[in-house]
């Protein structure tokens, strides 16, 4: 009888949780032999062990990924804000030039090196008074959001669009910063780069224009809303490769700037 | 988080303790450089936990320039009882716990109700071994709840139990999403071909 009830139960397909429960070692020993009996009979489920057991394998031999050259670069500026004092390269007497780029125009031939340092943590300093409201904006979409359900739910259309409006305004001033400091130091960039970056801001000025439009027409659209914060959130990612870019090419740093060059060619792609 | 402990070792290197220590005690007497070479030791391995727990790579950009802030300001409490790459690993994923609940609470997404179920799909026979690169972009399309689980069970080797405590899930929970997200994997990494 109970190598008949066997037999039986290894005809029956075990479930999805015996199946992974028995590719990773976990199930009990009168579990895995239930498991193990059918698979040796059953292709489909042999193959579906088989395919477990690499994901498995795989899942704990994944590679780490490198973080974008950026990265560093806006790390570095959220924390000169935070220390309230201006980055390094402006350090040791440099103030003058950090305060005022264009002093590099009187510097003394051995003064060049350190008021280009200068410049970079003048570029710097101007694109972290503008991230100081970017960062803070990463949850802005969320809390707007609580905002705006908490407006609904007073009924008030006219609530709603007035928080939109300030949640707008916040994005709108952080790009206004942003592409001051991006097209006062556009020389720096070659014009092919030029000429990609004002392409894609194209782009995403006519999505702008358009998620803008959607939401004039239906305030309460929740889809229009987040397509038009997300598309903000595109133009501001955007400026700030613009001005990494800039700082990049300005440390000399080819290496850096071509890894920015890139990614910006495939957002445009 | 014994299994997270016993798997840290391996992108954390053995030297980096005393290392670590040195490069703190340059951080405290003012050198700036130190809490960059901090940054370039570590950022990879911070980097690659904030994408595969918020599922982008934009994401984990922002969580990256986060948990590094957070690192910076707290850098002071550091006590040396644990290496600093331990450290900054904790700090890292308390901040992803942080984030993904916070967008989980918002969001309110049932896994279930998601996408199709592609796991029983017919699908054609995969010949070749699992992309590392296939499968790292596979996890991205994991629905909520089950990725977060996914990654710290089968990518970062904590338990059941333990992956329960920082989801605030029951461990059964956090088995059936585990599996649930190898099946949704499998389907997807199937499609591919």
């Amino acid at each position: 009888m109970e190598s008949e009830a066997a037999a039986e139960r290894s005809e029956m397909h075990p479930n999805e949780d015996a199946l992974n429960a028995y590719a990773d070692g976990t199930a009990s020993a009168a579990e895995a032999a239930d498991v193990e009996r059918h698979v040796a009979s059953c292709a489909s489920c042999r193959q579906t062990v088989d395919d477990l057991r690499e994901i498995l394998r795989a899942a704990s031999d994944l590679d780490p990924r490198e973080p974008p050259v950026r990265a560093w670069s806006r790390i570095e500026r959220a924390i000169a804000i935070e220390r309230g004092a201006p980055l390094e390269g402006a350090r040791a007497g440099d103030l003058a030039y950090a305060a005022a780029p264009s002093g590099a125009s009187h510097a003394s031939a051995s003064r060049i090196t350190t008021s280009r340092a200068a410049i970079v943590a003048w570029l710097a300093a101007a694109a972290a008074i503008v991230l100081a409201a970017v960062v803070g904006l990463r949850y802005a979409p969320v809390q707007r959001q609580d905002s705006l359900s908490a407006a609904r739910g007073d009924g008030t259309a006219q609530a709603v669009e007035a928080e939109l409006r300030q949640a707008e305004a916040h994005y709108e001033n952080a790009i206004k910063g942003l592409e001051q400091i991006a097209s006062a130091e556009q020389n720096t960039l070659d014009p092919r780069t030029a000429a990609t970056l004002q392409k894609n801001l194209a782009v995403i000025d006519q999505a702008i224009s358009e998620s803008r439009a959607a939401v004039r027409s239906q305030p309460a659209s929740e889809p229009a809303q987040q397509s038009l914060i997300e598309n903000f959130k595109t133009k501001i990612g955007l400026l700030q490769d613009t001005v990494a870019l800039i700082n990049e090419m300005r440390k000399g740093n080819e290496a850096g700037a071509a890894q920015i060059v890139s990614g910006l060619k495939q957002k445009g792609n | 988080m014994t299994a997270a402990k016993q798997r840290l070792p391996s992108p954390f290197p053995s030297k980096g303790s005393s290392e670590g220590v040195d490069l703190v005690a340059r951080y405290r007497a003012g050198d700036a450089d130190a809490f960059e070479t901090l940054y370039r030791q570590h950022a990879a391995r911070i980097y690659t936990l904030a994408c595969r727990m918020a599922g982008s790579p934009e994401d984990g950009e922002d969580l990256l320039q986060e948990i590094f802030l957070q690192a910076h300001r707290k850098l002071d409490s550091f006590k040396g009882d644990a290496s600093i790459g331990t450290w900054l690993y904790r700090l890292a994923l308390n901040h992803c716990l942080d984030y993904v609940r916070s967008r989980q609470a918002r969001m309110s997404k049932v896994t279930d109700t998601l996408d199709a179920d592609t796991s029983m799909e017919p699908t054609a026979r995969r010949e070749t071994p699992i992309a590392r690169i296939d499968l790292d972009r596979a996890i991205e399309r994991l629905p909520e709840g089950c990725r977060e689980a996914f990654v710290l069970h089968d990518v970062e080797g904590f338990d059941h139990k333990e992956v329960g405590a920082l989801l605030g899930i029951a461990e059964g929970t956090s088995k059936s999403q585990v599996f649930k997200a190898r099946m949704k994997l499998r389907g997807f990494l199937r499609g591919r071909k």
